[in-house]
């Protein structure tokens, strides 16, 4: 966090769904749009809601960011029911992304449901540093599937085998030298049990998003905790104990 | 028209009357896009003579106008804030309080003796939230023999301003006040979070894993503005008021009502120049009314 942490107004400008109630919004935020790294979030301020809430940047392009989400709850309604031209006040980029060091040739991006949130810019940015990506993502049924994608190998999975391979992400991934992913913690606690040098992308509740009020603690599993939003989002899988995590958040947060 | 914030507070000279409130801006070191020339004085992250590794999550929910928080004190203890905090402090040019927990008044006393002169611990904020393990869990702020014991402890380890921070969960607010005073406080921050509860309808049980949490936020502020008021008509120290304060209004609530300073503290989670914001619109107010100097705003104070 730090370097390049700007706090702004942006318009909306367009937003478009993909899939099942499930939508792609886009931010007029230059600043943001210039720097953000994959895995990185924004933290939106919302009128009528206290707390910001926090989306991993989905793509920047030009002066504009993405971001996806579901209406899960009235900040994402209210999101969702926001015109062009509206503004969202918004803080970022935020957070630790991903790392794409290490000389690996290929790389594999497993996702699933809002969990895709940062996989368009991871593989922008794998891309830009040789690697040959594999996208994978998966959802419980063919209406719930992201069908944009971005990668040289494309593998779509449903838990109820209505489009693509039958079964989770994690199961239709193949190896690979690096391996990122982003999605419900219980299928994180899967990667981490596969792949213990994973890259992943946690979900937590968050307060400030900037590292002072503690809320967003992550369970470690050399013990204690640390923060979501200034340490993570994304850990090394082995390092976060999965047991300690809550599983199932009343919402989602895509962070 | 040049408005005058200096103000001195508790044996502190402030240049402004803008604290950042404790737990809500870790050691100062943290939050981004700051603008220190606003800040009055820092008051730290809550923290004990040892390490605490703090509560599980879900720490945090979002609840109308605010927010219930259950951290449990996660700090790296005193050895560390004297190591790497306390020599950057030492180099700013506004006072850190450090805001000083414990499990016995003893504890308190000792953690105060520990910190006492090192450079850059300007004071101390005594959080009388905590339970009494010595006394069957008690909360030391709820007793007024108690929250004067520990007040106690630490003024006969220190010469540093002593504040003290009252808790809200508490009949009559007046009596802990007049019990600190008479303890040797030098100024009362007030009030501390309220404790509350909310409900996952998904899961039928608490949203935090700790059950309950302290709200904080505008949804406390005008329950912040009496107590904060009460506490000042019951004592001559000087009164900080905190609780729910998001822009220069509801600080002049707390001003006008009684109290010599204001701290802020959820705001800054939702907008990191939370506090700038408030010092300006305190000047701005000022101006506007024709009034030189903070000293100069009326307070609604009587001593019925």
């Amino acid at each position: 966090m730090g370097s390049g942490l700007v706090l702004l107004d942006a318009p909306l400008t367009a937003a478009r769904e993909v899939a099942y109630g499930m939508w792609v919004i886009s931010l007029q935020a230059p600043e943001v749009a210039a720097t953000a790294r994959a895995g990185q979030f924004v933290n939106l301020g919302l009128e009528g809601f206290l707390l910001r809430r926090p989306f991993s940047v989905y793509r920047a392009d030009g002066d504009q960011i993405e971001v996806i989400l579901k209406a899960v709850g009235g900040g994402t309604q209210r999101l969702l029911s926001m015109r062009t031209g509206d503004v969202v006040n918004c803080l970022g980029p935020l957070g630790h992304g991903f790392d794409f060091g290490g000389g690996g040739k290929t790389v594999v991006l497993v996702s699933g449901g809002l969990g895709v949130a940062p996989m368009p810019l991871a593989a922008r940015d794998a891309r830009a540093a040789g690697l040959q990506v594999t996208w994978v993502h998966g959802a419980r049924t063919a209406g719930e599937l992201c069908l944009e994608s971005d990668g040289d190998d494309v593998i779509m999975a449903t838990d109820d085998g209505t489009s693509g391979f039958a079964g989770t992400a994690v199961a239709a991934a193949p190896d690979a030298d690096l391996v990122l992913a982003c999605g419900p913690n219980r299928m994180l606690a899967a990667v981490a049990d596969r792949w213990p040098d994973a890259q992943v992308a946690v979900e937590t509740y968050m307060g400030c998003g900037t590292g002072v009020c503690l809320g967003c603690a992550v369970p470690l599993a050399r013990g204690g905790y640390d923060r979501a939003c200034t340490e993570g989002p994304v850990y090394r899988a082995a390092d976060v104990d999965w047991s300690a995590l809550p599983f199932r958040l009343p919402y989602a947060v895509t962070a | 028209m040049t408005v005058e914030l200096a103000v001195s507070v508790g044996g502190l000279q402030l240049r402004g009357p803008v604290l950042a409130a404790s737990g809500t801006f870790g050691y100062g070191t943290e939050v981004p896009l700051l603008e220190r020339r606003a800040l009055g004085g820092v008051v730290s992250k809550g923290i004990f003579l040892k390490p605490r590794k703090g509560t599980p999550p879900p720490r945090i929910a979002e609840t109308p106008s605010g927010m219930l928080n259950a951290i449990g004190l996660q700090g790296p203890g005193a050895d560390a804030l004297v190591r790497d905090y306390a020599p950057q402090w030492a180099k700013w040019d506004f006072p850190v309080l450090v805001n000083i927990n414990g499990e016995s008044a003893s504890e308190y006393g000792e953690l105060a003796a520990r910190l006492d002169g090192v450079p850059g611990v300007a004071g101390f904020e005594i959080n009388i939230s905590c339970p009494n393990v010595e006394q069957g869990g008690m909360y030391f702020g709820n007793d007024p023999r108690a929250a004067a014991a520990v007040t106690e402890a630490v003024r006969k380890r220190t010469r540093l301003p002593v504040w003290v921070k009252l808790t809200p969960m508490v009949s009559d607010i007046g009596v802990i006040a007049r019990a600190v005073e008479a303890a040797g406080a030098d100024a009362l921050s007030a009030v501390n979070t309220f404790v509350g509860m909310s409900m996952d309808l998904n899961a039928y049980r608490p949203r935090l894993s700790f059950r309950t949490g302290g709200l904080s936020g505008p949804a406390i502020r005008p329950l912040a503005v009496h107590l904060a008021h009460q506490a000042a008509r019951a004592v001559d120290i000087p009164v900080v008021g905190v609780g729910g304060i998001m822009n220069a209004e509801d600080a002049l609530e707390f001003l006008v009502a009684g109290c010599k300073a204001v701290q802020v503290g959820t705001a800054t989670f939702v907008n990191p120049t939370a506090i700038a914001s408030v010092h300006d619109g305190i000047a701005t107010f000022l101006a506007a009314k024709g009034l030189a100097s903070l000293a100069d705003l009326p307070r609604y104070l009587p001593r019925d």
